[in-house]
């Protein structure tokens, strides 16, 4: 167990972007106002959150408190492994997604509402990752969901409304079904929601009970998780815009849910407990299924986009399978996935982001020779998604290959063969579209003409990240670390 | 004891009630300087009000007799944690009251302001002493007071329908009274007290169970009636839709809540009084309050009128504060108490931010008041602050309610009821959704909404200072609990 | 065995590096000037060709070492070491992609996409250098993966509509492998907790057999599909004609043997070989080696296609290797080593030669080729002598290997399998030797006639693409003749032979 000290810093960051959007709100109609603030506060928290990951690497836990409004439950920030496996991952990426996002609305409308919710979600994210108990888990998990709806409806058309309510309806339902499981987790455990006890849930619950909060719980989060068959929001919320789609659809939003379920299955039952049920097997099974029939929807679609939140359904099961394993290799491959699928996702937003305000195209059929036209886009799109191919020393192999191993150490074979089955469908609909981009030949050879820089640069550093992430992941406050110690840490090692 | 709290305790219900009677007369002179009066009246007692709530958070509750001459025999007047939660909801009317000066100039012609004010400042008297009194009948006659201001007041709308309004809501108000003074004479007769902490005690001690019966009935009715609790919400929605904002926001925020407080008095009456089956009545008004939720909930789906849908809402909230009495445990009585308070704050916040809306633009439904969002943003951004946290999405206040209602529910393993809190707030919050978007998404269809901007500061403040209040209440949570949670142990102890 | 103590002054890290810098540095391939660029990129092949003839030396000199990078993940490393059989594959490697550089100089010199082709050569040069080196089955996948993918790129470079398919279908075949690889790769660190290369296998003796099985089969199937084993040969045929010829040099010659290549380091440093034994793997992979060898071989007499029919016979001779290092025995397993390099250095002729008809004269089939040598003299020269020396004929480079290939399998009592040797011998006299009769002895067609320039000396073609035809036939020769010299590829090989399969 870590040590637990006393620091303000797991609740100053959330805190940081949570000012940076009140001040983007208040003067959000000036430009210069609204880039100082977002970016200096982007760096802030990510300085914040870095500053704590020495500390984690040693086994220390800061912990701050404040506002308890019952014995026992409060609203809390401990910084322990997990929580900082994400919160790194939230604050660094929001960096990147900051700068692209100044390029990429440049000339919309609404900037100081749409930066000022920018900053909100993350404020939640980091907070609900380094939550230290179940209801302030929950607490900013609802935020967050709230604050996302106006970036979801940015676009005020028919369409981007018709998709909000969609997506109100069902992560707030989602919401509803947690808070009741988490209501249910505070009478059976007698008040207790702190985590890091190794599991909230007393030993002795009745098997039908534990049942009960394990499928209100799992699948409460697994609709933001994007768990089939809860995943309907997700493609439809594609409207929103790119810089949002990357963040929020691929990261915070639904790496809230996937965190959760890890939560859920680590800190609120414990894996001690869950061993003896065949619960995680049948989320196992519901993960693995996702995992390959989203994979066959994305082969269907020709709207990159759309195509690209199939794949996110895909990959968000990687985290719930490997966590339903309850294996440490498998663990492992669960938490560390969740900083390699952003840092691979984003990429792939990034870059179609660029192509759609580069050239107006949207659909993959159109992007014909687009390679040769925009070269570096198109090459970080080519790492990102050999990454999710799973090919060696780039970031996706580490989780594939904890989570293969983890499947064998566990005696399930099958995980394997859904993992190279995985890759395979990865292949499938990554490689012809960068056989377009790239390899095909084109009546009218297009002229060589990139992104601006704000949208080329970001993209950049993202590829880049997926290639550390694949090769220096297991250094000292890099992901795989981080999650190493955190799996330690669940299963007592 | 010392002196001073209880000298606080007469002079908050004395001061409102006396200075009432001044306005009128202040009124003929200046406009400005009855305005001034009422302000510096209800401020006053307003801080005094918070004062004593913030003693019995300190110390506990504590009682004051009048005259010296010791209960059973004197009159009491006694704030215990239920009045307190009521006192800490007081600069709430203060609020309102400071918003309500420009407003009232706007909606109120100027003959009738001096009565105005002065009902305002009864109605503040009559809620707190209500809270505040130990003696059954004082409790009566400052109920007298509150509700028949509140008949007056709401009689100041504009529309046609407010004095039809006023009407069913005077004649629904009457019969409640006399339900409660049924019961109060009753009462008395059975135990010789009227000192309410005396007569449970003597109650308790092998009254004839019949009579006892009828007379929890007639008070229960009585204040399940004052408060709205379905199906006896009847005359609420067209009387808080019908008066003027600041009205809508003191009778929706706090007047109701005095039926709430009158059941909880209820309940330290006939605690232990023989025949009175409260497991009964609790499950009753738990299912009641549940069908409150959801029926509120779908009507207030149906309205385009705002004004009409938070009227409506008021029911649905009225229905949560009743499931959690109704539960009768800890976390669900704790839940229901807080929800006095921070319904108040909320309720308040949104009329208030509605009231600004209609104060520029002359509109208040959602189809007129399309694109105001852009034209009055922190308006509209307080009003949407309040409607996160009217639904109870965390982290605000209302969500401080909802979760310990239910693990109340848990607890008391009644899942579905707890299914029915979570979800039909989840119904709200997607319709309260249709106000953002046509207030932010969509183009206005009125040039009154185009030109419209935030209003000034001295009404603008309230609504931002409510609205804030509302976010940060789920924040600081422990306040209203920790004032709360002694007194839920004390009627769970069976007093 | 040493661990460097700088791993940055290790010859083999900059044997991968520098052809990576040099596939970084052709993203600026139209920006270069034109003479400068040619310079600069040769210099990564030829480097690497002189870092992998240092480490040569230092391994005939009985050193050997091994860096460790990065940890990748708990107990998994980027790290490399150079054995006798890596600084064998790597030298072979570097050496034919100098050539084959110089070749592609001339033959892409109209080609506007030739920038895109040399960056992806460059990072396949350093994907092969990498699993020359790689010290681990980590870092053996990594490079594999990373010139495996990157090939596409070369296949499809064309654009062709068969091209195109051809590409597709590679890539198919290559990702279904590179799964079977990752899964077979986990199964044996699940069971074995280590991913390195070991003398004698990593799996112990108390790992449950069917894990065991599962991780050979996987691993020898996943290499398997590279190394062209029937029934996991369909690319190959397709893949070859479609890509520009120096890349089907570059495929035929080195890629896949570096599937081979894997499956040697599977059998003896993964899996192990006493396991392979006990789980009777290796007779059936010998048995899917033989038929591999005798039926691809029929299957090329029948093409038309030349570089189709030069393709079919990789599939034959590649077999030959899989099948020496499937019988256990240090002997057989010198000879598929030697084989490796003799095979890239006549293959990588042949297919140079047929690059150098097809871009010049249109040629790419062998009912085209009638007289075609006395419009090439020079290249059908170099042809006739490499296609000798792939049949077998002493004492060329070709016999050596078959020659050591065989008294091995006499040694180690596996003599049946000579009839597979000496039958896919003569079925390469099928299937070459026409192809140069025809050269000489046809009838050109008049319309061929017509549209070439007549014969003269130094007409032929261009001294970029004629060199490198020479100098590979030359090694051909010199592989052959000083075969028994020191430090030769053969003793190379032996040496290598025996540190893998000697102790069992």
């Amino acid at each position: 167990m870590p040590v637990e000290v006393w620091d303000i810093r797991p609740a100053l960051a959330p805190m940081v972007s949570f000012v940076c959007a009140l001040l983007v709100f208040i003067g959000g109609s000036r430009a210069g106002w609204r880039r100082f603030w977002s970016m200096s506060a982007a760096l802030l928290k990510f300085i914040i959150v870095a500053s704590m990951l020495p500390g984690t690497v040693g086994g220390v836990a800061y912990t701050f408190r404040f506002a308890e409004f019952a014995p026992g439950i409060g609203i809390g920030f401990r910084a322990d492994a997990l929580g900082m496996a994400f919160a790194t991952v939230s604050s660094l990426l929001w960096v990147v997604a900051t700068v692209y996002s100044i390029g990429y609305m440049k000339g919309e409308r609404s900037l100081g509402r749409f930066f000022g919710f920018f900053a909100l979600c993350v404020s939640a994210t980091v907070a609900l990752a380094l939550a230290e108990n179940l209801l302030t888990l929950f607490i900013f998990y609802e935020v967050l969901t709230i604050s996302a709806y106006p970036l979801v409806v940015h676009d005020e058309t028919p369409e981007a409304l018709r998709a909000g309510r969609t997506y109100f309806t069902y992560t707030l339902t989602g919401g509803g079904v947690i808070l009741l499981g988490i209501a249910m987790t505070y009478v059976v455990s007698d008040g207790v929601l702190a985590f890091g006890h190794n599991g909230i849930v007393p030993p002795d619950t009745t098997p039908a009970v534990l049942a009960i909060l394990f499928v209100m719980l799992t699948l409460g989060f697994g609709v933001k998780a994007a768990i089939m068959p809860l995943h309907g929001w997700l493609p439809r919320a594609m409207v929103a815009p790119t810089p949002v789609s990357a963040l929020l659809h691929a990261v915070a939003v639904v790496k809230a849910g996937a965190f959760g379920v890890v939560r859920t299955v680590h800190d609120v039952f414990g894996v001690e407990l869950l061993r003896q049920t065949w619960l995680p097997d049948a989320l196992a099974y519901l993960a693995a299924f996702t995992i390959i029939a989203a994979s066959v929807m994305a082969l269907l679609q020709d709207n990159l986009k759309r195509r690209l939140a199939y794949s996110t359904v895909s990959q968000l099961s990687y985290v719930l399978l490997g966590i339903a394993l309850l294996n440490p290799w498998a663990a492992v491959a669960a938490v560390v996935h969740i900083a390699n699928q952003a840092v691979q996702k984003v990429t792939m937003f990034f870059a179609a982001g660029a192509i759609q305000r580069t050239t107006g195209k949207t659909n993959i059929s159109e992007m014909s020779g687009i390679g040769r036209r925009m070269p570096a886009t198109m090459g970080a799109f080519g790492v990102a998604a050999l990454g999710f191919t799973g090919m060696p020393l780039l970031a996706g192999f580490i989780s594939k290959w904890h989570m293969s191993v983890g499947g064998f150490d566990s005696g399930m074979w099958w995980v394997a063969l859904v993992m190279a089955a995985s890759a395979l469908l990865n292949a499938a609909y990554w490689f012809p579209m960068l056989y377009l981009a790239f390899f095909k030949p084109v009546s009218e050879e297009p002229t060589l003409g990139e992104a601006r820089p704000s949208l080329l640069y970001p993209t950049l550093v993202c590829a880049v990240l997926v290639i550390l992430l694949g090769l220096v992941s297991d250094l000292p406050g890099m992901p795989l670390s981080i999650a190493r110690t955190a799996v330690a840490q669940a299963f007592g090692m | 004891m010392s002196e001073w709290p209880g000298q606080l305790l007469v002079s908050v219900l004395a001061l409102p009630v006396t200075g009432a009677a001044l306005c009128l007369p202040l009124h003929r002179i200046s406009d400005r300087v009855a305005t001034a009066w009422t302000l510096l009246v209800t401020t006053v007692t307003c801080a005094g009000a918070f004062m004593v709530s913030v003693r019995v958070s300190h110390v506990g509750p504590f009682s004051h007799h009048l005259g010296g001459w010791l209960a059973p025999w004197g009159i009491e007047l006694r704030a215990d944690q239920f009045g307190a939660l009521v006192g800490l909801a007081a600069p709430v009317f203060a609020l309102v009251v400071f918003y309500g000066v420009r407003y009232s100039r706007h909606a109120v012609e100027a003959a009738r302001r001096g009565p105005y004010d002065a009902l305002l400042l009864i109605n503040l008297g009559g809620l707190l002493g209500f809270s505040f009194t130990g003696d059954l009948f004082n409790l009566f006659v400052f109920m007298e007071l509150f509700s028949l201001s509140a008949y007056a007041l709401v009689a100041y709308g504009k529309q046609k329908v407010a004095a039809a309004a006023s009407f069913r809501y005077l004649v629904m108000g009457a019969f409640s009274s006399l339900l409660v003074l049924f019961s109060i004479g009753l009462l008395y007769q059975l135990t010789g007290t009227l000192n309410m902490a005396d007569m449970a005690y003597r109650l308790a001690d092998g009254v004839p169970h019949r009579p006892v019966v009828l007379a929890f009935g007639a008070l229960a009715l009585g204040f399940m009636t004052k408060a709205a609790v379905f199906p006896l919400h009847l005359w609420l929605p067209d009387a808080h839709a019908a008066a003027p904002s600041p009205v809508s926001a003191i009778l929706s925020g706090l007047v109701v809540k005095m039926g709430i407080v009158g059941l909880i008095r209820t309940y330290d009456i006939f605690q232990g009084a023989g025949g009175v089956d409260l497991p009964t009545f609790n499950m009753g008004l738990s299912t009641l309050g549940a069908i409150a939720i959801v029926f509120g909930a779908v009507l207030a789906l149906i309205q385009d009128d705002i004004k009409l849908m938070l009227a409506y809402s008021t029911v649905s909230n009225i229905g949560y504060i009743a499931v959690g009495l109704g539960l009768f445990n800890e976390s669900g009585l704790t839940g229901a108490s807080i929800h006095i308070f921070n319904h108040a704050v909320i309720k308040a916040a949104l009329f208030l931010a509605l009231g600004a809306l209609t104060f520029r633009t002359g509109y208040r439904t959602v189809s007129d008041l399309r694109g105001i969002g852009r034209r009055m943003p922190i308006t509209v951004g307080a009003l949407s602050v309040a409607v996160i946290s009217v639904v109870g999405v965390p982290p605000t206040a209302g969500f401080v309610t909802k979760w310990y209602l239910a693990v109340g529910a848990v607890a008391a393993a009644r899942p579905l009821l707890a299914a029915t809190l979570v979800f039909s707030a989840l119904v709200m919050l997607i319709y309260y959704l249709r106000i953002v978007n046509a207030f932010y998404f969509r183009p206005a269809v009125h040039e009154e909404v185009e030109r419209a901007v935030d209003p000034p500061l001295d009404m603008l403040a309230p609504v931002v200072l409510l609205s804030g209040a509302s976010l940060a209440l789920g924040l600081i949570a422990q306040v209203p609990i920790g004032i709360a949670l002694p007194g839920v142990m004390r009627l769970l102890g069976g007093g | 065995m040493s661990v460097h103590s700088n791993s940055l002054l290790s010859p083999a890290l900059w044997a991968v590096l520098l052809p990576l810098a040099a596939a970084c540095l052709s993203l600026l391939y139209g920006r270069l000037p034109r003479r400068g660029r040619f310079l600069l990129l040769g210099t990564a092949p030829v480097a690497s060709a002189l870092f992998a003839a240092i480490l040569v030396r230092g391994v005939l000199a009985g050193s050997s070492h091994e860096i460790r990078l990065v940890r990748l993940m708990p107990d998994v490393y980027l790290s490399l070491r150079v054995d006798a059989a890596g600084a064998l594959f790597g030298l072979s490697v570097a050496v034919l992609w100098s050539f084959i550089f110089v070749f592609s100089v001339g033959y892409l010199r109209d080609d506007r996409y030739a920038g895109r082709y040399h960056t992806f050569s460059m990072l396949c040069l350093a994907g092969l250098m990498g699993v020359a080196y790689a010290g681990d089955l980590i870092t053996f996948l990594a490079f594999y993966e990373l010139f495996s993918i990157m090939s596409y790129a070369l296949i499809v470079h064309e654009g062709t509509s068969s091209a195109i398919a051809a590409a597709r279908k590679y890539i198919v075949y290559i990702a279904a492998g590179g799964s079977l690889l990752v899964m077979g790769g986990a199964l044996a660190f699940s069971a074995s907790g280590a991913a390195d290369f070991a003398a004698g296998g990593v799996l112990g003796p108390g790992t449950p057999p069917t894990t065991a099985t599962g991780a050979a089969l996987l691993l020898i199937a996943g290499f398997g599909v590279k190394a062209a084993l029937f029934p996991l040969h369909g690319w190959v045929a397709d893949a070859h004609p479609a890509a520009p010829a120096p890349f089907s040099a570059a495929l035929s010659g080195v890629m896949v043997a570096a599937g081979t290549f894997g499956i040697v380091r599977v059998v003896y440093e993964v899996v192990g070989a006493r396991w392979l034994a006990v789980l009777a793997i290796d007779r059936g992979l010998a048995a899917v080696a033989a038929f591999t060898a005798i039926s691809a071989a029929v299957v090329a007499i029948k093409q038309d296609d030349l570089k189709r029919r030069l393709a079919y016979s990789t599939v034959s001779q590649m077999a030959y290797i899989t099948l020496g290092a499937s019988l256990l025995a240090p002997g057989p397993l010198t000879g598929a080593l030697v084989h490796i390099t003799n095979h890239a250095s006549m293959k990588g002729c042949l297919f140079l030669c047929a690059g150098l008809l097809a871009r010049n004269a249109g040629i790419t089939r062998v009912s085209q080729m009638g007289g075609i040598a006395r419009r090439f003299p020079v290249t059908m020269a170099a042809f006739t002598l490499s296609a000798l020396a792939l049949i077998g004929i002493p004492p060329l480079a070709g016999f050596v290997s078959k020659w050591v290939l065989g008294y091995g399998m006499l040694d180690a009592g596996a003599g049946g399998y000579l009839v597979v040797l000496l039958g896919g011998a003569a079925l390469a006299a099928v299937y070459l030797l026409p192809v140069v009769r025809i050269a000489y002895l046809g009838e050109p067609s008049e319309e061929r006639e017509g549209s070439l320039a007549p014969a003269r000396p130094g007409n032929e073609a261009a001294p970029s693409m004629l060199a490198p035809i020479v100098a590979l036939t030359a090694i051909t020769a010199l592989l052959g003749i000083a075969a028994f010299a020191d430090g030769s590829a053969l003793s190379l090989a032996r040496l290598a032979a025996e540190s893998l399969a000697g102790s069992r």
